[in-house]
């Protein structure tokens, strides 16, 4: 009897926690179905009256805003697709190298590699940005993806899964007649996939949120992804809530699916890059 | 695995090499039959509204030189932020743009990369206020047609004057604003008015109604004179001895907590520039009919009624490809007569061009404010509306007052007028 | 010709530079450049079109008061969400490998759920229920039970308390993921023989189970710090247009300000100096007391 007390209580708790977790995203999901100008005139509440409900915002995100916001999704899914896939191949391409050969140089690399993992970079995109102007990627893509593509965090990862694989398999390799890139591309990559699920998962959740580095480099309205897009909703000479509110319910939904259907590698993505640290 | 991993080095390069195709779509102006396209960044919605209704007559009187103008908003710091950004790497910015006063300093610096606007401006120049050109000029060169006078108001509550029996009207200097303030306070419970605490306003009006400003003629810093300090003293009274005032629900006239609150008869009154009538149509509309516009009252004797605050100067960028057609078509929308008019029509906004000021559309009642002729305010103080100076520094000094100054002194009470604004004023005397 | 290259492919002499070549190139490309190009800025006065050398002067300037209320920013607001996600993202994982939690892998999903949402979205939903006046929900539960409204976005410590919650909420579920990751790598056999010796559930946290995670702390420890020192969204979300007397200014806002709202690129290299040296001293610091890279290595 104790222990189903004890039970339920537990089980309470996490309750509790859940509603915690959860409570501000209802509030956002509820508050995109009321119209805004009611927000405003009579401030904000927790249970919203049914016949107040209204699909107006939605209507209003997908139809009448200039169907810009289908732009900012199209930006945000190429530049995530762009810079995991980028970020992926030559992060683990970096990792394996570190891993399997000993060479004069390695371990002052491994440093910058673990330095660099723990300066915010936020302090260099000031001459970052000039680079960009530059090199002519201003308001582009690239001027996105291209200087956190060989992520530290990704290369360190890789590093630490390679670690652990048997060095037998890259004798065998060697023994075929192999090349070094071949034994790489043919033999360890397909070994590292779990590693590659996890890390992609991280990384483009990354990408997804990013938000101090695509507002510098993207410029105009079109090139913006949503985070950018949905910050410049957060006007003070205009009320776009309307949009804002949406436009926020809808920015998350893909990310909970991806969560929901791929949980497993979420877990095992944050947890080797910790255990080994 | 191989072949995905391949797959993904092709996918990427392919999308490396052909991002430049999906990228910076704005800058292609290809004249398609006879029309051009032209970009503009407003920071306001309410002012894409006016563009565009200028936009189709203008397309209607010249259709030799349509223009496609397509209107991109964003915020207000955004947008100036990203203007910044643009000038100084030579790409992205747009033909056309308004710029807010608070930042528009900060593009006379260097090369100025701001079209020269004296060929349309001088031939008209006598029409207008001058010193709403002047806002927007460096060593006689104007770089931005102004969008209002901006002229400074008290917003009544006649509701909730009414109530406590007190007559605005009678309310002619600011003591007997303080005094009226605490009549209304005993009588319903609403505080006569609020300040803005992450803004300017009603300090600059209130400096610069006397003779105050943030900087002189030539640009020193005069933050800390006299004035200023035995002003931004009086507001503290206001709202720490005679407690007729607060700070502002959101600390400014543009957040949206403030919205609610004054619309339901939170403050008795309020202190703003006319072009604020337009958000009490947008955002207040219980208030519908309860509002009067009255002049500033005044410190002493020979006081100015009114001060063209605020202002957004729109300009044509040096990295237009149709500088000519865009300087045309922004004297159209911002300098004739017709404009003006639709200036105060659409946008509720008091017109730079006085000799508009007489026109019916101008004086027709408004029903929102006590169905009286609001322009007739303006008229009446017409010859007192001065304007603040706008030199290099002013973006700096605007800056730290609305950020340190106000904050510092009226709500953290942890600095006395005299020692916030001396402080802000050496902190300027650095920059220079 | 062909030889050449075939020599190359399988030289394992020269592969390893061939494998870090990416990183080399990205890390002189945009690090060393970028870094050396901050010094240098960090000496001049940057406008469009005029450069010009002006000594210390960028560096005299940041002894501001709004220099030290941006670094007194950060650290409070570092102390503070590691004083928070550490110690209770440790009990909620101890609770939630309890044998006794039914439904464990939802709960587990649903408290990492608001790790993946923007600070943009979260942000907003924030400023929604932290509204200023009586009109935010907050607030409103406040008045109900008799405290009056707190101006959340205009006062320093409510400004502080949002900026805290929204990181407390939003990465919690990560790091209870990281710790009961960790708690379930600790083998079962340890607290089987402590069982054996009587030792009660308190004594097995503290003598098994907390020096087991040191490990997991540590690493928390170090990207909470990281993550401290960078922080740039929940201080815009909240007071992206003015912000009053530097409440939740910090210093990548400060770099963000003065660099890019107020045109001086100049100044903001010369914060952005100084933070890299901050950070590298932690780091540096970090190193000497756990010794993480040694081991590292």
């Amino acid at each position: 009897m104790n222990s189903y007390i004890k039970k339920g209580l537990l089980f309470l708790f996490f309750v509790l926690l859940g509603i915690i977790a959860l409570f501000p995203i209802y509030y956002l999901l509820i508050s995109s179905f009321r119209p805004s100008e009611k927000m405003f005139r009579s401030g904000i509440v927790l249970f919203v009256k049914l016949e107040e409900l209204t699909l107006k915002n939605y209507r209003y995100l997908l139809t009448d805003s200039g169907r810009i916001y289908f732009y900012w999704y199209r930006n945000s899914i190429l530049i995530t697709a762009i810079y995991t896939t980028g970020a992926l191949f030559l992060t683990s391409f970096v990792g394996y190298g570190l891993a399997v050969y000993n060479f004069k140089g390695r371990n002052l690399i491994l440093t910058f590699v673990l330095f660099i993992m723990m300066i915010p970079l936020e302090i260099l995109m000031l001459p970052l940005y000039r680079l960009l102007i530059t090199m002519k990627i201003i308001n582009t893509y690239q001027g996105v993806v291209l200087p956190f593509i060989v992520s530290p965090l990704g290369i360190f990862f890789f590093r630490q899964y390679a670690t652990g694989i048997q060095k037998d398999y890259i004798d065998a390799g060697r023994i075929d007649g192999c090349t070094e890139y071949g034994i790489f591309f043919k033999i360890i990559a397909p070994l590292m996939k779990p590693a590659y699920s996890a890390m992609a998962i991280l990384l483009s959740m990354r990408s997804w949120n990013d938000f101090i580095w695509p507002l510098i480099v993207l410029r105009t309205n079109k090139m913006f992804t949503i985070p950018i897009g949905l910050a410049g909703l957060l006007s003070p000479y205009g009320n776009n809530y309307d949009l804002l509110l949406s436009g926020a319910i809808l920015a998350t939904i893909p990310v909970i699916l991806v969560f929901i259907f791929n949980q497993k590698y979420f877990v095992s993505g944050i947890t080797i890059g910790g255990i080994k640290g | 695995m191989k072949k995905k991993i391949t797959l993904g080095v092709v996918l990427l390069i392919v999308c490396l090499v052909t991002t430049p195709l999906f990228a910076g779509g704005a800058k292609e102006t290809k004249p398609a039959g006879g029309v051009t396209k032209l970009n503009m960044w407003v920071f306001n919605a309410l002012h894409a509204k006016f563009y565009q209704d200028r936009l189709e007559s203008w397309n209607k009187e010249n259709p030799n030189r349509k223009i496609d103008l397509s209107i991109e908003e964003y915020p207000n710091v955004e947008m100036h932020n990203k203007l910044t950004l643009s000038l100084q790497s030579g790409v992205g910015a747009p033909d056309l743009v308004d710029i807010n006063i608070n930042f528009f300093s900060n593009y006379l610096k260097g090369d100025i990369q701001l079209v020269e606007l004296n060929r349309v401006v001088d031939p008209v120049k006598d029409k207008f206020v001058q010193s709403r050109f002047e806002i927007y000029s460096l060593g006689g060169k104007v770089y931005g047609l102004p969008t209002h006078v901006g002229a400074t108001v008290v917003y009544y509550n006649k509701e909730i004057f009414d109530k406590a029996g007190v007559d605005f009207n009678k309310i002619k200097t600011w003591n007997d604003f303080i005094e009226a303030g605490k009549k209304v306070q005993a009588a319903t419970g609403v505080p006569m008015t609020s300040f803005e605490v992450i803004d300017q306003r009603p300090f600059w009006p209130m400096i610069v109604q006397r003779g105050g400003d943030y900087l002189d003629k030539d640009g020193n810093v005069v933050l800390d004179s006299e004035i200023n300090i035995k002003t931004l003293q009086a507001m503290f009274d206001m709202m720490h001895t005679h407690k007729i005032a607060i700070p502002m629900p959101g600390g400014a006239t543009h957040r949206e907590e403030f919205w609610p609150f004054m619309n339901k008869g939170g403050q008795a009154c309020l202190i703003m520039p006319m072009w604020y009538m337009s958000r009490f149509l947008s955002y207040m509309p219980d208030l519908k009919g309860k509002i009067y516009v009255r002049a500033m009252p005044i410190w002493e004797p020979g006081n100015k009624r009114s001060v063209g605050i605020g202002g957004t100067g729109t300009s044509v960028t040096k990295q237009s490809k149709n500088v000519n057609l865009a300087v045309d078509f922004l004297a159209y929308a911002k300098l004739t007569r017709e404009s003006n008019i639709k200036l105060w029509t659409i946008l509720r906004f008091d017109p730079p061009r006085w000799d508009v000021w007489d026109a019916p559309e101008l004086l027709a009642p408004d029903p929102y404010f006590g169905n009286e002729s609001v322009f007739k305010v303006l008229l009446e103080v017409k010859d007192e509306i001065v304007s603040p100076n706008n030199k290099l520094l002013s973006a700096a000094a605007q800056d730290l007052v609305r950020s340190q100054v106000m904050y510092k002194v009226l709500v953290e009470k942890s600095q006395t007028p005299a020692e916030a604004l001396k402080k802000a004023a050496e902190e300027l005397r650095k920059r220079k | 010709m062909h030889r050449v290259i075939n020599n190359f492919l399988y030289s394992k002499k020269y592969a390893p530079y061939i494998f870090v070549l990416p990183f080399l190139i990205s890390f002189s490309l945009f690090f060393i450049y970028p870094i050396i190009s901050t010094i240098i800025m960090s000496f001049q006065k940057v406008y469009i079109g005029s450069v010009t050398f002006i000594g210390l002067d960028n560096y005299k300037r940041l002894i501001s008061e709004s220099f030290f209320n941006a670094i007194r920013t950060n650290i409070l607001y570092t102390v503070l969400t590691i004083s928070y996600l550490i110690p209770i993202p440790i009990l909620i994982a101890v609770a939630l490998n309890s044998k006794l939690l039914v439904g464990r892998n939802a709960f587990r999903a649903v408290l990492f759920l608001p790790s993946l949402i923007s600070i943009i979205v979260s942000g907003v939903a924030f400023r929604l229920l932290f509204g200023t006046g009586e009109f935010g929900f907050v607030n409103s539960l406040l008045q109900k039970i008799g405290v009056r409204p707190i101006n959340w976005l205009l006062e320093y410590w409510p400004g502080m308390f949002i900026m805290v919650s929204l990181a407390c909420w939003r990465w919690s579920g990560v790091n209870i993921v990281y710790f009961l990751s960790g708690l379930q790598s600790i083998p079962k056999e340890l607290y089987e023989s402590a069982d054996i010796d009587g030792a009660n559930s308190i004594n097995k946290f503290l003598y098994i189970t907390l020096p087991l995670l040191k490990p997991i702390i540590i690493y928390v420890l170090t990207i909470s710090i990281y993550g401290g020192f960078a922080m740039f969204g929940e201080s815009f979300v909240y007071w992206n247009e003015t912000m009053p007397g530097d409440i939740g200014l910090t210093i990548v806002r400060f770099i963000y300000q003065e660099a890019i709202q107020r045109n001086d690129l100049g100044y903001g290299s010369s914060i952005g100096i100084v933070l890299l040296t901050i950070v590298f001293g932690l780091n540096i610091m970090q190193l000497k007391f756990f010794g993480i890279f040694k081991k590292e290595q």
